[in-house]
């Protein structure tokens, strides 16, 4: 039988590789706020054998099951058959979009990205009044939940950036697109090619952000790859502040939550761990940590589409906090500090900070 | 009073940006009018600061988001928060399900009660500047 769809041509055998253990349901953040197994990676797989199969169809009535996922490969991570549930789930969802079944608020996300130059549809652009220069070392790319609603922790980035003379500036960037790619499209190429010119406009050497899934969709996405052509490195905030010193220090209790796009799908765990040593040397590490880290429950759409769901998965992470007794989480995505956030209760009384935002505050205290 | 289908009650008053106003003693009530929350879509989450934070008449105190929309919240009065309604940490859907009740955002002791009626308030003013507001976000 001739396959119908793109995902059963690119990953049938994948699919068919699923054992049905059910080790992605103890790690699936999803399955954790729902408890619903077919929401997790293994009732999926089960789902898109059945369409394979030819005994069920894939429709509107899958929409929920397939676009509620927050990519966050903690299935892939502990999958003894090694199914690469994430890249079948983007793949599923852009078969879904060409038959018309997608999730209302990703079919919202990619018109706005057909007239705005962010997720968000706002008009005023940010400048966290700092001029833009002509010529600079780097470019700190901001991403649009550091402009526009987690304006706070960008200013503490960029203060931290002054305060070490690092020799940067921003652009009049546009959304990096990478997240149409995980909800049923394809990477706005006029926004990309926009990035690109401002940036090499420059003349940087590096592009720092401190969006994890800016950094990865400037690392791996073809659309992106003349950047490396010409040069221009890509490091996420955390790489480039390691091997600096701040000459502060706290004697708070204090923990790290790993982002799912700096930490799975990047790699990247010792560097922010080198810099919270640095000035917290009591630091306890979460019972989830580094590969097996429980998501926040923002990613992959999670927390515009389904926003119950996506702060009970937060919730979820928060009780790891509570368990250390720390005072202080950490982490380096502004997605995360958002959805940790807004999710934190109010008897919690820890606080939630990006590691900037929290080395700018001691420094502060210092002066 | 029913403005084009938004429940606008007359004895309440209002911040510009849509939060009403309730005097209760010597504290004020106040919430998200109806206009804002059918605007704004389902809640799903309202910062609640800790009591005793000083406001600023004018001054955002706080962010609200719906799954389209961020919101701040602007004080509408000089004063002190002296109580936010813990409800809405699990269930911030009930600004939507009730607006002038359930829905109750914060509690603010003014440090000046004149302060209150300088708000918009009475049925003729309401209407006016309810009417010009549907316009200015419909062409929006």
């Amino acid at each position: 039988m001739e396959a119908k769809y793109d995902f059963e041509r690119k990953y049938r055998e994948q699919i068919l590789q699923c054992s049905r253990c059910g080790f992605c349901q103890a790690v699936c953040p999803v399955y954790g706020a729902t408890l619903r197994p077919a929401l997790n990676a293994r009732g999926k797989m089960l789902v898109l054998k059945e369409i394979m199969d030819g005994k069920i169809e894939l429709n509107d009535d899958l929409i929920e099951t397939l676009f509620q996922c927050t990519t966050c490969a903690s299935c892939f991570e502990n999958c003894p058959s090694g199914v690469r549930v994430p890249d079948i789930i983007k793949q599923v969802r852009k078969d879904m979009v060409n038959i018309g079944s997608c999730h209302p608020a990703f079919k919202g996300m990619h018109e706005v990205l057909e007239k705005h130059t962010n997720i968000y549809a706002e008009e005023e652009p940010e400048d966290f009044d700092r001029e833009h220069k002509t010529k600079a070392e780097y470019v700190f790319f901001v991403g649009c939940v550091g402009l526009y609603r987690e304006d706070e922790s960008t200013e503490a980035s960029l203060e931290l950036l002054d305060r070490l003379k690092v020799d940067y500036t921003l652009i009049d960037e546009v959304c990096c697109s990478g997240v149409l790619e995980d909800v049923g499209y394809e990477l706005n190429e006029d926004l990309a090619r926009t990035n690109i010119e401002r940036i090499l406009a420059t003349g940087a050497r590096a592009v720092i952000t401190g969006c994890p899934y800016c950094a990865r969709t400037f690392i791996n996405k073809p659309e992106y790859g003349e950047l490396k052509e010409k040069g221009v490195e890509v490091l996420h905030l955390s790489q480039f502040l390691k091997d600096f010193d701040f000459d502060v220090r706290t004697d708070k209790l204090v923990t790290y939550h790993d982002p799912c796009d700096l930490g799975r799908h990047c790699g990247i765990y010792n560097e922010p761990r080198e810099t919270i040593r640095k000035i917290a040397p009591n630091f306890v590490e979460l019972r989830h940590n580094r590969e097996n880290a429980l998501c926040c429950g923002a990613g992959g759409g999670v927390r515009g589409a389904y926003p119950k769901n996506s702060l009970a998965m937060a919730r979820r992470r928060l009780e790891e906090v509570e368990e250390t007794g720390a005072k202080i989480v950490l982490t380096e995505c502004n997605s995360c500090v958002h959805n940790l956030s807004n999710a934190k209760l109010r008897k919690q009384k820890f606080k939630v900070y990006n590691t900037t935002q929290f080395i700018n505050e001691l420094m502060d205290d210092a002066e | 009073m029913q403005i084009e289908g938004y429940n606008m009650p007359d004895e309440l008053y209002y911040e510009e940006n849509h939060f009403w106003v309730r005097e209760e003693g010597d504290v004020v009530v106040m919430g998200m009018d109806d206009f804002a929350q059918a605007m704004a879509g389902e809640i799903v989450y309202v910062q609640l600061p800790d009591e005793g934070k000083q406001l600023k008449k004018g001054k955002k105190f706080a962010k609200l988001e719906s799954g389209k929309w961020l919101g701040k919240v602007y004080a509408p009065v000089n004063g002190e928060l002296v109580a936010v309604n813990e409800e809405l940490e699990t269930n911030p859907e009930l600004i939507n399900e009730d607006c002038y009740g359930k829905g109750w955002m914060y509690k603010i002791k003014p440090s000046d009660m004149a302060e209150v009626p300088e708000l918009i308030h009475g049925a003729e003013a309401v209407e006016k500047w309810v009417l010009a507001d549907i316009e200015k976000y419909a062409q929006e």
